[in-house]
């Protein structure tokens, strides 16, 4: 993936010497680093550094104007902050039209509206003798069936009006659109037009014969044909200026019948004007059923007649009220970003602009508002209200003909009654959708409240793709497949309704159907909108097969999945029938504890991969058994990069569980350790320490059984030691625990002899457990290894008190003062935070299951790309952590997928340079917390590391980035999470499968200037790789447990200690990259900076040689005899070294 | 890379190898199957007139540039044709102060891994320095009679070396500890007996033991005390009693508003440049 800008990155840096610099150590010159580092520091102020304000005293304290008590006063009242009121005017002026556009785009329009005058008019023909239209424009429209009464001929429109957004000026970048509403005249029609398509045909030819016309203007850079919000009754001619300002605008050509052309009573939703023996070309004689009332069709039909009223309502309420119409502008904003605003059916502007409207009839709204409050005022309707029960009308008069609430209930999900009352705005919004709409308001809502600092970046500048919202996504695919699905779940009256568009005929039944299905499990499921297609005026329209693929997105609830049954009623309740019904085969009779008989439905999973993945197996039956949709149509995308976390022999577990069998086990050591007898001080605390004991280990332990055979034995200490001449051993990774040990008066006050008391405490400990509970120990001066049950624990034992003793300094008058030394801010870490850490994130794993996923993900994929080494496993935790506590704008992931590409998109996203990222683990910071947090940062930007995370423990320091990453890595990081977000979203969102899953998990490796190639012999966990290797070596263990337990061999991987040694001998030159995971080759990059010559100097020759340059005797690397000295050190291990760059000729 | 290398090795041999003023270069490699050679710079040790140094003058021999395979025995077998070798010493960096060696314990102190080091060799006589000043080498690191180990060989080893002997580690601190106490003892002996004595210009010591124990001469101690002191203040005060206080509260106020403008008003600045307003 992404090679190219990956090495380009890199060489950029090399090509930037004091970039490199705080990479290096500190031998090189110190004055001269000190130098450069000023200069970059220097340098990126002025591009992207923030800084503190200073203010001088006098500008500070001088007498304020009126004006600026006015301007301060009106921020307090009617935005949140002044910062919030800067950002909506930033994003205001970004997204308006400029006066100097629309000064072009009004000469334009003059143009367009002279040149439709001057189309000439055709005589009278049949509508269905169509040999009139030129050969070079098609009727865009289906007309299906094509025997249709009446007859047509052109005269040119009576009146042509520009209406919507553009004269309100609510119009938003980047797609800047014109509505021209074209008046046909009277003549064109004839009374029945109403019946059967008639107008709609009318009207399509209308626009074939504008378009064959407008087209060979030159005019125009481009005439094509599209749909009115995806109706695909109602095309619309798009006209596109010449040249330069082919993108400055698009004019919409509606065509729309005279006023009161057609009589309302006709279009009201119960009325029915499609016959069925026309649409479904038979006759039915008189069987007596009445024709099914056509909704949609007649509301289509009422809009057309309506264009010119809504613009007349609107532009009396917005006109006046600037902050209205701002509100407008930015609800267009936060809608297009949750991409809910397009195609038939979603929540466009008009719809917004019309509810404004309302809320400014019931007084919800004033006109005096900002447009903050106004999108605040309807966030919190929407959030409210829910139009699938209680609708909505602008209509004031209480006519008694006009149809009630209830009636459009019958046909809409949605109901928002124009002024009129005859007309439901909603009526192509499915229930879905609102409340999709109605999760968004609420959570938007949750965010305004929250006073978060960065409220307006989450609410209107984040984008939110279904993919990364959801948990899982599902395509139905081809489409062709769902007109089967209509005949099944008898949707004919509704095809008749919507002329023959399956996909918008079958999506309410179907999200009706799994919703229902999914239950408990759901929290919410929505579909995405089919896009509008746009076509060239010489090609037929497109078919609706051709509308690629339906996808779903489920959004789940995490309580909901950890069950493995559908309970239903019990069986003699008239209720199990519809359940039976319901499920079909899958339903069973059972008989539970409590004795009660009930159906119900069991999906097999054991494993919580296995579980999370049910709403698969749910959806799969239901379309089958409901929707005559087989599951080869189905592509279900939820579980696929689980492969990536799964150990290699167990594909039905992602490795919560095993994770599981080790916390208990450790749950058990820690309470021997409590209980242990003989101790000469009690056991104040056991603490985990490590991965593991959080959940994150990207590969669980399992419990070890050595084959004696494969190792050389050292019987007297009961462990067991690798031997050469097989291949490497099982890698086994002690997991820390840290145990306090009570405070008493008899510790040492120093520091060398407190670590020999705790020496001898270790020993003890050893001693203590190997005799009272029989377990295998091994004690060093520092830590104790204890074998249980399979799993090797690491004891170290821990003074409270010891940081404190080590950061004693007493000063020449005698005071003792505390002065943090890196050895004390070590054993800080590891034992006072590390353990708080630990703790705090095995609770979040228990409050959202997918915690553990995505963080293993998160570190694989890092580690995958070779940039492991430069972060601590808990920064990577802790970003993690970040995407569960702080989901806003989305909600907690549930599934490892969708959590692992938010974790690439905050990554390549966040400010790192100037922003901490705060992570509020247990809640534990206010929000006036957070802002100071925020000051200190940017007045010690300078003195912290690259990458700052905060927690409620480390609010100052950040110990877990302080040796890492470096700038380079960071940056390196970020692109390549930026890439790999874009290819995997790419992927996932592909209805026909993702291709290989595990592109963006394989590291660029040309950027190296040299590979070192290992021999698997030799890597432990080389089954662990990527691309899981078809064969490997035998790691000498037993399938079942062994007679007697002996330690194995710990801790002990080859290609880490290579590159202990590697990085020892030759920090100052290079870089050295690898994956830990089976990984088989280590990346080397050089440091330019130590490849330019040096003058000698005794303290720098590491490595290098003397050559003579001219006159002067200069220090240069010893290239080829390190090359030589990769291959020594690894010996064994290293199966060939590999030069990729000439780079290095110095 | 290879015809380079034999140039190189080409060149090396009709010309002397380069070396900085002061010092001559030894070639040395790990065996023989290796092509290219590290340079070894050696020169006597000297040090500055007045200034001590922990080795004999004359007979060091101060070497830069020892890699990483070559321990000190090594460095002793290599060298010891000229003469013999009274110790070898290696070390991360040449010491430039005199520094005072403690043992070091195998158990605290594990030794780090090596990478590029410095050492001190230290002949029984003058000439070997001389000799070795001479040496054309190249020098070989692992012979056939000599192998060194490295790579997994060298792990395996490390491996079974770090497994402490409990035994051992206990008699350590065992003893260490018997010291310490007895070093503590020792100083409260002391401190006893200088109770309450005054020195020979009258002042008496007042510790922590004394029959009036006092406040430890900490520097949390002396903040807390200040602090006391400061909120004690505090309280006394009256706030929003004069007008003119009225009048700062206000104006302070009007500044905090500024000062968060003018943040504000930066920060737009920042995500302008960055293009941080366009939602599409």
């Amino acid at each position: 993936m992404g090679p190219a800008s990956a090495e380009e990155h890199l060489r950029r840096a090399a090509g930037e010497p004091e970039m490199m610099g705080p990479a290096m150590d500190g031998t090189v010159q110190g004055g001269k680093k000190m130098a450069s580092r000023k200069r970059t520091v220097a340098g990126s102020l002025v591009d992207s550094l923030l800084q503190p304000v200073k203010l001088s005293p006098e500008e500070l304290y001088k007498e304020p104007t009126n004006e600026e008590l006015n301007r301060l006063r009106e921020t307090e009242i009617l935005f949140h902050s002044s910062l919030l009121r800067l950002q909506v005017e930033e994003l205001l002026k970004e997204v308006r039209l400029s006066e100097k556009k629309k000064g072009r785009i009004d000469v334009f329009l003059q143009e367009v509206n002279q040149r439709i005058k001057k189309v000439p008019s055709t005589a009278e023909t049949e509508l269905i003798d169509q040999a009139w239209l030129p050969a070079g424009v098609r009727v865009p429209l289906h007309q299906v069936p094509f025997t249709v009464k009446g007859s047509f001929r052109f005269l040119p429109p009576v009146q042509v009006t520009i209406v919507g957004s553009y004269l309100l000026g609510t119009c938003t970048r980047p797609d800047i659109n014109v509505d021209m509403a074209l008046t046909m005249p009277r003549e064109i029609l004839q009374d029945k037009d109403l019946l059967n398509q008639r107008y709609f045909r009318k009207r399509a030819l209308y626009l074939a014969h504008l378009a064959d016309h407008l087209a060979r203007d030159p005019l125009f850079g481009s005439v094509h044909f599209s749909y009115a919000n995806g109706c695909h009754l109602k095309p619309l001619l798009l006209l596109r200026p010449h040249g330069k300002d082919e993108h400055l605008v698009t004019v919409r050509l509606h065509p729309c019948p005279p006023l009161d052309f057609f009589r309302p009573c006709r279009l009201l939703p119960s009325k029915n004007n499609v016959r069925s023996t026309w649409y479904q070309g038979q006759s039915h004689p008189g069987d007596g059923k009445p024709e099914p009332p056509t909704p949609h069709y007649n509301t289509w039909v009422l809009q057309d007649t309506a264009l010119e009223s809504h613009m007349q309502l609107l532009s009396t309420v917005l006109s006046s009220a600037q902050g209205l119409k701002d509100g407008v502008t930015l609800l267009k904003v936060w809608l297009r970003q949750r991409e809910l605003d397009k195609g038939l059916g979603g929540f466009n502007g008009f719809l917004i602009s019309m509810l404004i409207a309302f809320l400014v009839s019931t007084r919800k709204i004033h006109t005096t508002m900002s447009g903050y409050q106004v999108l605040r005022s309807v966030l919190q309707f929407l959030a409210t209200t829910d139009l699938t029960v209680n609708g909505i009308s602008l209509c004031l008069s209480s006519d008694p003909s006009l149809p009630a609430l209830a009636d459009f209930y019958q046909a809409f999900p949605v109901v928002f009654l124009d002024s009129s009352g005859r007309l439901n705005l909603c009526a192509d919004v499915t229930a879905s959708t609102y409340h999709q709409v109605q999760h968004e308001a609420r959570l938007s809502m949750a965010l305004l409240d929250s006073k978060a600092d960065d409220g307006f970046q989450l609410l209107l500048m984040t984008p939110k793709p279904m993919v990364r919202s959801f948990d899982h996504v599902l395509h139905v695919r081809p489409v062709s497949r769902l007109q089967a699905a209509c005949h099944r779940l008898k949707l004919c009256p509704e095809l008749q309704d919507s002329g023959g568009d399956y996909v918008s005929a079958v999506l309410g039944p179907l999200t009706a159907l799994l919703e229902k299905g999914l239950g408990t499990r759901l929290q919410l499921l929505a579909h995405s909108r089919p896009p509008v297609p746009e076509w060239d005026i010489s090609q037929d329209p497109p078919k609706h097969r051709d509308s690629g693929a339906l996808s779903l997105g489920l959004l789940l609830q995490p309580e909901g999945l950890s069950s493995v049954l559908e309970l239903g009623p019990e069986a003699d309740q008239p209720e199990a029938a519809d359940f039976r019904q319901f499920w079909g085969s899958r339903s069973e009779l059972r008989r539970f504890q409590d004795g009660a008989i009930r159906e119900a439905v069991v999906w097999e999973a054991s494993s919580l991969h296995q579980k999370r993945l049910i709403p698969h197996q749910v959806v799969t039956h239901l379309l089958a058994l409901h929707a005559d949709i087989p599951d080869t149509c189905i592509h279900y995308v939820g579980g696929f990069l689980d492969a990536l976390i799964q150990r290699p022999k167990e594909p039905s577990s992602t490795g919560e569980e095993a994770l599981t069998v080790a916390v208990c086990c450790y749950d058990d050591l820690s309470r021997l350790l409590w209980g242990l007898e003989g101790l000469p001080l009690t056991v104040s605390a056991v603490q985990g320490a490590h991965p593991v004991l959080r959940y994150t280990e990207v590969f669980p332990p399992a419990p070890v059984r050595p084959a004696f055979s494969f190792h050389e034995h050292l019987q007297e200490r009961g462990l067991l030691l690798p031997r050469s001449d097989k291949p490497c051993p099982a890698y086994v990774e002690p997991m820390t625990v840290v145990c306090h040990l009570e405070g008493s008066g008899h510790w040492p006050q120093d520091a060398e002899a407190v670590q020999r008391v705790r020496a001898a405490f270790q020993l003890r400990l050893a001693e203590l457990l190997t005799q009272q509970h029989g377990l295998q120990c091994r004690a060093t001066a520092t830590h104790t290894d204890v074998l249980k049950d399979g799993f090797v624990f690491r004891i170290r034992v821990a003074y409270q008190r010891e940081p404190q003793i080590l950061r004693e300094v007493q000063s020449p008058e005698g005071m003792i003062s505390l002065r943090d030394t890196p050895a004390s801010l070590r054993l800080e870490r590891d034992t006072k935070h590390l353990p708080l850490l630990t703790s705090a994130l095995h609770g979040l794993q228990q409050q959202h299951p997918a915690f553990s996923g995505v963080a293993r993900l998160a570190k694989r994929w890092v580690r995958a790309q070779l940039l492991g080494e430069g972060f601590t496993d808990e920064s990577l935790d802790l970003v993690t952590a970040a995407l569960f506590l702080h989901p806003e704008p989305f909600t907690p992931p549930s599934s490892p997928q969708v959590g692992f590409l938010r974790f690439l998109s905050l990554v390549s996203t966040f400010d790192w340079k100037n922003n901490p990222l705060i992570v509020n683990l247990n809640n534990e910071l206010t929000a006036e917390e957070q802002v100071e947090i925020h000051r200190d940062f940017l007045a010690a930007r300078t003195r912290l590391p690259v990458m700052v995370l905060v927690t409620p423990q480390d609010r100052k320091s950040s110990v877990w980035t302080q040796d890492g990453p470096t700038a380079q890595i960071l940056q390196q990081l970020v692109i390549l999470a930026a890439e790999a977000l874009s290819i995997l979203e790419k992927q996932l969102m592909d209805p026909w499968g993702p291709g290989d899953i595990r592109t963006v998990f394989r590291p660029p490796l040309d950027i190296y200037d040299v590979l070192i190639r290992l021999s698997p012999r030799h890597i432990p966990r080389h089954r662990q790789a990527v691309d899981c290797p078809a064969a490997s070596f035998c790691r000498g263990l037993l399938r079942e447990p062994g007679p007697s337990s002996l330690m194995p061999v710990l801790g002990y991987d080859p290609p880490q200690l290579y590159l202990a040694q590697l990085r020892e001998a030759f920090e100052d030159l290079a870089l050295f990259f690898y994956d830990q995971h089976g990984g088989e080759v280590i990346g080397v990059l050089w440091k330019p900076t130590s490849f330019q010559p040096q003058p000698f100097k005794a303290s720098s020759t590491k490595g290098r040689m003397v050559v003579s340059q001219g006159e002067e005797l200069v220090m240069v690397p010893n290239i080829e005899a390190i090359l030589e000295d990769f291959a020594v050190l690894g010996e064994g291990l290293v199966q060939s070294v590999e030069a990729q760059s000439e780079r290095w000729t110095v | 890379m290879v015809a380079r290398g034999k140039k190189r090795a080409a060149r090396d041999r009709e010309t002397r190898i380069p070396s900085p003023p002061g010092y001559s270069a030894i070639p040395i490699k790990f065996s023989e199957k290796q092509q290219a050679s590290h340079y070894l710079y050696a020169r006597e040790h000297r040090v500055r007139e007045g200034a001590q140094s922990s080795w004999p003058q004359k007979r060091t021999l101060f070497v830069l540039n020892v890699p990483p395979y070559c321990s000190e025995e090594c460095l002793s077998r290599l060298l010891s044709p000229c003469g013999p070798i009274q110790s070898v010493e290696l070390q991360e960096k040449p010491d430039l102060s005199e520094s005072k060696k403690e043992p070091k314990s195998r158990f605290f102190h594990p030794k780090p891994i090596p990478g590029f080091r410095v050492a001190y060799v230290v002949f029984q006589r003058a000439r070997g320095v001389a000799a070795a000043l001479t040496l054309k080498g190249p020098l070989l690191v692992s012979t056939e009679s000599h192998p060194v180990k490295s790579g997994i060989h060298k792990w395996i080893s490390d491996y079974a070396d770090a497994v402490a002997d409990p035994e051992a580690l206990r008699v350590e601190v065992d003893t260490f500890m018997e010291a310490y106490d007895k070093k503590i003892a020792e100083e409260e002996a002391k401190a006893k007996e200088e109770e309450g004595v005054p020195d020979e210009e009258g002042w008496v010591k007042v510790t922590r033991r004394g029959r009036r124990p006092v406040l430890p001469r900490t520097e949390a101690a002396s903040l807390r005390v200040l602090e006391r002191e400061r909120r004690k203040r505090a309280r006394k005060e009256l706030l929003n009693f004069y007008a003119w206080q009225h009048r700062e509260s206000k104006m302070e106020h009007l500044a905090q508003l500024r000062k968060k403008f003018e943040e504000d008003k930066q920060r737009i600045e920042l995500l302008r440049a960055q293009r941080k307003f366009r939602p599409y």
